[in-house]
């Protein structure tokens, strides 16, 4: 594998979404390019800091009530729903 | 660990809000039973994911009042149209994709402008939480580590929508491929490499933060 068909893999590789025949080739460019390599780490690390560092807002409890009128549900019930889920 | 902010009140919500009920229970008793049971499984498949679609939306938008809109109608589009979700598919996946349809049929195709964007509320969300730069005890290379929330917002934001949207899609909201292509009606390998080019581009940007504060990210060496 050359380093061209490494980076069309990469995004795959991090999320899993690589399939096992392909991760061979892969990891195997990987060991032997250092700047592949590097580059894998770091799209890894990107990942990463998004999911930790981005934060989820709250739906405003407006819009909670809203969408289970829409629905007709006992509000309190729901809203225990989504707080825990 | 997710942190859920209420905006309006820019205060980290970990207690529910006092409930006020709302409660019509002689149209409840009216109900049939085939739509008693049809707003059950609604509420259990897709009521579920009122937090995600909101903040989606919310980025989307960067607008709380049109982000409210857009959630509301996408809602009322899903419950409409709910016998056509495939039943065993991922339902987030497909209230997504009504959402995105929602906005672009409303911001795009009318040329309705959309809300202010509200860059200072934004702003103030991240101000709220206690945001402390980590000490940096590990190697230079873990400076990603030292950025805070809202430098990584402002990161993402920077990028182009193509970009930010399918990144969001699969770091964030954790959609695979598959579903993530289906969203924004291109091919996986669109998708694959958008990704790929994304978090190239996201990465010079935090990077820049990094810089600021005098980390050593690699590229002087
Ligand atoms: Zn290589």
């Amino acid at each position: 594998m050359n380093c061209k068909t490494a980076r069309v893999l990469m995004s795959a590789a991090v999320d899993g979404e690589i399939s096992f025949k392909e991760e061979k080739g892969f990891l195997s460019h990987l060991s032997a390019c250092k700047e592949c390599c590097d580059e894998f780490d770091d799209a890894k690390k990107t990942k990463m800091i998004i999911k930790e560092r981005i934060i989820q807002f709250k739906a405003p409890q407006t819009l909670i009530n809203s969408i289970m009128q829409l629905t007709n549900f006992d509000t309190r019930e729901t809203e225990e729903t989504l707080l825990y889920e | 660990m997710r942190i859920y902010l209420e905006p309006g009140r820019f205060q980290i919500m970990d207690k529910p809000a006092p409930t006020h009920q709302t409660k019509t229970p002689t149209k409840k008793e009216a109900l049939s039973r085939e739509e008693r049971q049809k707003q059950l499984e609604f509420q259990n498949e897709a009521v579920v994911h009122l937090h995600s679609l909101y903040n989606y939306a919310l980025h989307m938008t960067m607008n709380p009042d049109d982000a409210e809109d857009l959630v509301q109608e996408t809602y009322l589009k899903a419950y409409r149209f709910f016998n056509s979700f495939e039943r065993g598919t991922n339902c987030k996946a497909w209230l997504f994709k009504i959402l995105k349809n929602n906005y672009i049929n409303r911001f795009r195709k009318n040329s309705k402008e959309p809300g202010k964007v509200d860059y200072d509320l934004i702003k103030d969300f991240y101000h709220s939480i206690k945001d402390t730069r980590r000490d940096s005890s590990e190697a230079d290379t873990d400076y990603f580590h030292s950025l805070l929330h809202e430098e990584v917002y402002q990161a993402l934001h920077s990028l182009p929508e193509e970009f930010r949207e399918v990144i969001q899609l699969c770091d964030i909201e954790g959609f695979t491929y598959e579903e993530i292509a289906n969203m924004v009606d291109s091919p996986i390998g669109t998708v694959r490499s958008r990704l790929y080019r994304g978090r190239k581009l996201l990465r010079v940007q935090l990077e820049e933060y990094a810089k600021k504060y005098g980390f050593n990210t690699g590229d002087d060496q």
